[in-house]
């Protein structure tokens, strides 16, 4: 099966540079990533899978190596390129939701609607995350569960062709992990939308259809799934 | 509204605290700025239509005596537009209570429309042209009329040349000469009752004073790019022969000089007092931004990553600023002209100006609006530069503890030791914010001086009041005669009953030539044993009047540029008899509050004149008690044109302070909203941040009372430095206020008593506690599982 090649990283690093001390988060890291997967990065903290999220979603450059998006180059893209790719191009959902608090679940989708030309319907979108009795609550007013769809949704409704998810489950319980790890692989074949997901639980790596692992800055692996599992199956 | 618009809005909501003190400091700026200019336009723009409607004169010339026709000779100079020839002079009147007051009474030719310095109706009907009967017809000034409650048909009775004649007020009218009307700059406050204008038409004015087809004064206008000088020396020339007496150009004229004096110290004001504020609130706000900025740092990250620009975001967050001023702005301006209104009311009661002092400068709405929206725009896109710093990737995760440096103390370890861990936390703080600390403290340190030149100005006319009323002079009543006489005439009054002392005084007004120089002034001429008046040097220690040579006024001094030893030449201006000169040399310099004037030996005075013994007033001691009896008593002698009483000059001056009671009360409450303001956001501020610390300290255990007095500990320092480094400034500040609005007629001295600074000081803490107690009343109520969990 011939598989489109949506971002290509070459020989991609990254080093902090902390005062004092330097630290080399990412080594040497090459990946490809297919249009229409669903790939889990898996590692234990510090193993440099944030940072490869972060150069992914535009919003770190390495520090050498190349980064293609299609085709475009984005290695030392300008902060100008890099808000347009973030706009038109990626949705992020982060770990601890990063809802604005001020807004209603309906407004911090809007917040994201309102960037690109084309967006998803507001209320289509929350009805599909199952927020439509929630629409208009504040984040104060919800469940961590119930932020993260929305938080999902505000990612999705630009119609992203890439979905990125920083440890989307890791401030929910186990219950409500599943429901969201459903949702996302939903997204994934109904939108045929890109997920990369990353996570330091090893159980999620089931349902991804491709497997990076990583440590210490580095990928030692990267493995595929005939059959990736449906996410109710999956345990931890 | 868009979405961030919303998310402002909520923002806005939430902390309305904060919101509504940053605005209120702007609007103390603009209410200032547009009550104070709309005020300066309304003043000049009634000044300059009354002087242009009325053809006010350029240049003035006083002479003893002319005929009409000498007109006619300055009417033919080239660059002359118009000449105005006219009678004025100053009589006694005798009202019903048979109390003396005196009356200028000012000729005016009909028709009036091209004369200078023209008429006005202000009530009742002009007087007219073929008056026959007995009575002559006059015009009052309205302040005259109505401090004496007199009616039109009221007939009123002046003193000329020993005889009582009636005339009969048929109106009030004012005048461009007259819109403050004071008898001379020595008098400094006008005085209604003692004091009023009368005019008359002036073939009658001729007749009741008996000058046939005669003149004593000249106005003349220039026609534009005239040769002023020379016209003036020409004009010099065609008077001599008469006696010429004075000649001035407009900026002394008395009325003018005041009134201009007043719009040039408003346009002072008007810059520098709202300039203060909306500095003060662009650092606010600057502050406000920057921690917002911060604390929204997770926030500016997301939005970044969804694909805002940094333009976006900076406008989001400079929209804050922006509503502020807006909200400032609005506020400000309508109490602005609110109290521009009232200002415009209280300058109607000094000055007799045509009407419809309150007109709406749309130009100061405008600049009020720009200049708040412009200070707020700046403030705001510079607080919110910051925003293009902060990395999406980094900006969510938490940010990472500031580095804690070594604060100064620090570096004294004995001293660093002995403080607790609370004073510890408090100087780590302040040193972490540094910034603000200092606007904080800059805050206090405005609102503290502010506060002593609203109290300053209280003591300095206290003080006046004392070393005036109750020091400088210890006369009861002070009496001026209608011409010069014989010192032994005062005899008469000694033997009244009551009358415990008499000295006798001559009020001599001369030129003084030096070096090309001249200045007109007033030598007050006292006897050598003079015991009811003490005067001051120019250091404000009590200085006798030498027997020879002259103390010259300081004011005057610096005019000439003379200083003592130097040698001046005086010129004698009386209306009647021949022009005496004399030499004289300085012996010192004198300094008055209130009113001008030089001193001068009384035999030495006589000596100019060659004469002796002649006085033109008395200061009279009266027994306690006896003082009405006393001044009514002289008021029935015809040689008296006027009688002051100490306790009603005192009541005069005291009605005319009133009006600073006002002003007073405003900058009060500007002071403090300003360090209210102030400190209540840095509070919160330093309450916001320091919540997840306050968390813990409550989770170990700590009451709310000993949180809150740890964040106290920062407001106290704050202030106790405000407070000290305010009072000094405050005492500096007043001084440069003094010197900016301190003009010919008088000056305020800086004198600042003790209990000003304490109350300063005291308001000053007040505020701050108030401030302090309103920005933690969160402290209770803090959630602290909430807030120790939460990583935004």
């Amino acid at each position: 099966m011939q598989r489109n090649i949506l971002m290509k990283l070459e020989r991609v690093s990254k080093t902090y540079d902390m005062g004092e001390v330097k630290v080399e988060a990412l080594k040497e890291s090459s990946l490809d990533i297919y249009a229409g997967e669903l790939l889990v990065i898996l590692g234990p903290s510090g193993s440099g899978k944030s940072t490869l999220l972060n150069i992914m979603g535009g919003m770190d450059l390495p520090s050498s190596g190349e980064i293609f998006f299609g085709d475009e180059n984005l290695s030392q893209a300008s902060e100008e390129i890099l808000t347009r790719y973030r706009r038109n191009q990626v949705g992020f959902v982060f770990q601890f939701y990063n809802l604005i608090q001020d807004l209603t679940a309906r407004e911090n989708v809007e917040l994201a609607a309102h960037l690109v030309k084309n967006p998803l319907s507001i209320e289509g979108i929350l009805r599909e995350v199952g927020l439509a009795e929630r629409i208009d609550h504040f984040p104060s007013q919800m469940s961590g569960g119930e932020q993260q769809r929305v938080s999902i949704a505000r990612a999705v409704v630009k119609n992203p062709r890439l979905l990125l998810c920083d440890e989307p489950t890791g401030a929910l319980d186990y219950q409500t992990g599943i429901l969201i790890l459903g949702l996302l692989r939903k997204i994934n074949q109904d939108k045929g939308c890109t997920v990369v997901l990353i996570t330091h639980n090893t159980a999620i790596g089931e349902m991804g259809d491709r497997v990076v692992r990583m440590r210490s800055g580095e990928i030692f692996s990267i493995t595929e799934n005939q059959n990736p599992l449906s996410p109710e199956r999956i345990e931890w | 509204m868009g979405i961030l618009g919303k998310k402002l809005w909520r923002h806005i909501r939430h902390n309305k605290g904060q919101f509504l003190a940053v605005a209120a400091v702007v609007m103390v700026g603009i209410i200032a700025y547009i009550a104070m200019s709309s005020s300066y336009y309304n003043l000049s723009q009634s000044q300059e239509n009354f002087y242009r409607e009325n053809n006010f004169a350029d240049y003035y010339f006083q002479v003893v005596k002319a005929p009409q026709e000498v007109m006619k000779q300055v009417e033919i100079l080239p660059g002359v537009k118009r000449v105005t020839g006219r009678i004025q002079r100053d009589l006694p009147i005798i009202k019903k209570s048979g109390e003396r007051a005196t009356a200028r009474v000012v000729s005016y030719t009909l028709p009036m429309e091209n004369e200078l310095n023209n008429l006005s109706l202000v009530q009742g009907r002009m007087f007219a042209d073929n008056q026959r009967g007995s009575d002559v017809e006059v015009l009052l000034d309205p302040k005259f009329a109505s401090a004496n409650n007199l009616v039109w048909g009221d007939r009123v009775t002046v003193v000329v040349e020993g005889k009582e004649t009636f005339l009969n007020a048929v109106g009030s009218a004012i005048s461009p000469e007259f819109i403050y009307t004071m008898k001379d700059s020595a008098d400094m406050l006008p005085d209604p009752q003692k004091f009023g204008i009368f005019m008359l038409e002036s073939r009658q004015a001729q007749q009741v004073l008996n000058m046939p087809d005669q003149i004593n004064q000249v106005l003349i206008e220039f026609s534009s790019g005239a040769d002023q000088t020379q016209i003036i020396a020409a004009v010099k020339d065609i008077l001599k022969p008469y006696g010429l007496l004075a000649s001035y150009p407009r900026k002394d004229q008395l009325s003018h000089a005041v009134l201009q004096a007043e719009l040039d110290s408003l346009r002072s004001v008007t810059l520098f007092l709202p300039l203060i504020f909306l500095g003060i609130a662009a650092a606010i706000q600057f502050v406000i931004l920057r921690r917002m900025v911060k604390a929204q740092r997770s926030q500016i990250g997301v939005m970044k990553a969804m694909g805002y620009d940094n333009y976006r975001i900076m406008v989001h967050y400079a929209s804050y600023a922006l509503a502020v001023s807006i909200l400032g702005a609005v506020l400000g301006t309508f109490l602005g002209l609110i109290l521009a209104g009232s200002i415009s009311q209280m300058y109607a009661q000094f000055f007799n100006l045509p009407g419809g002092m309150q007109g709406y400068n749309m130009k100061a709405i405008f600049y009020g609006f720009i200049l708040s929206l412009s200070v707020g725009v700046a403030a705001g896109l510079t607080a919110s530069r910051s925003v293009a710093r902060i990395h999406p990737a980094e900006a969510m995760r938490p940010e990472p503890p500031q580095n804690s440096g070594k604060s100064l103390l620090e570096k004294l370890p004995l001293l660093w030791k002995e403080l607790n861990p609370g004073w510890k936390m408090t100087l780590r703080n302040i040193g972490r914010n540094r910034g603000r600390f200092m606007l904080t403290l800059m805050g206090v340190v405005f609102a503290v001086a502010l506060l002593i030149i609203a109290f300053f100005t209280n003591d300095a006319v206290d003080y006046i009041m004392q070393r005036y009323f109750y020091v400088g002079q210890t006369y009861d009543l002070s009496i001026r005669f209608n011409s010069l006489i014989q010192e032994k005439e005062l005899l008469d009054i000694n033997r009244m009953d009551g009358v415990q002392k008499v000295e006798g005084f001559l009020e001599l007004p001369v030129k003084i030539h030096y070096q090309g120089k001249t200045q007109d002034e007033v030598l007050l001429a006292y006897p050598s044993d003079l015991s009811m008046k003490t005067m001051e040097s120019g250091t404000g220690q009590p200085i006798q009047v030498p027997p020879d040579g002259i103390l010259i006024n300081q004011r005057t001094a610096a005019k000439l540029g003379v200083k003592e030893g130097d040698e001046v030449e005086l010129e004698t201006l009386l209306p009647i008899g021949p022009v005496h000169r004399d030499t004289v040399k300085i012996m010192g310099e004198t300094r008055q509050l209130i009113g001008g004037g030089s001193y001068i030996n009384l035999q030495r005075a006589n000596r100019i004149l060659q004469e002796r013994n002649l006085v033109s007033g008395a200061m009279l001691k009266v027994e306690t008690g006896k003082v009405g009896f006393v001044e009514s008593e002289i008021n029935k002698m015809l040689g008296v044109s006027s009688v002051l009483s100490r306790q009603k000059e005192l009541q005069n001056f005291q009605k005319n302070m009133a009006s600073m009671t006002y002003s007073v009360s405003l900058m009060i409450l500007f002071a403090v909203v300003l360090g209210f303001a102030i400190v209540y956001n840095s509070s919160v501020m330093n309450f916001a941040e320091r919540q997840r610390e306050i968390a813990s300290l409550r989770v170990v255990g700590y009451s709310t009372q000993e949180v809150s007095s740890l964040l106290l500990k920062e407001n106290l320092l704050q202030s106790l430095f405000g407070v000290l480094l305010g009072l000094p400034f405050g005492r500096l500040v007043a001084g440069a206020y003094v010197k900016s609005v301190s003009t010919d007629l008088y000056t305020l001295p800086v004198i600042i008593y003790p209990l000003t600074y304490l109350f300063s000081a005291l308001g000053g803490i007040i505020f701050i506690m108030l401030a302090h107690r309103f920005a933690i009343k969160g402290i209770k109520d803090l959630d602290l599982v909430a807030t120790l969990k939460n990583s935004d």
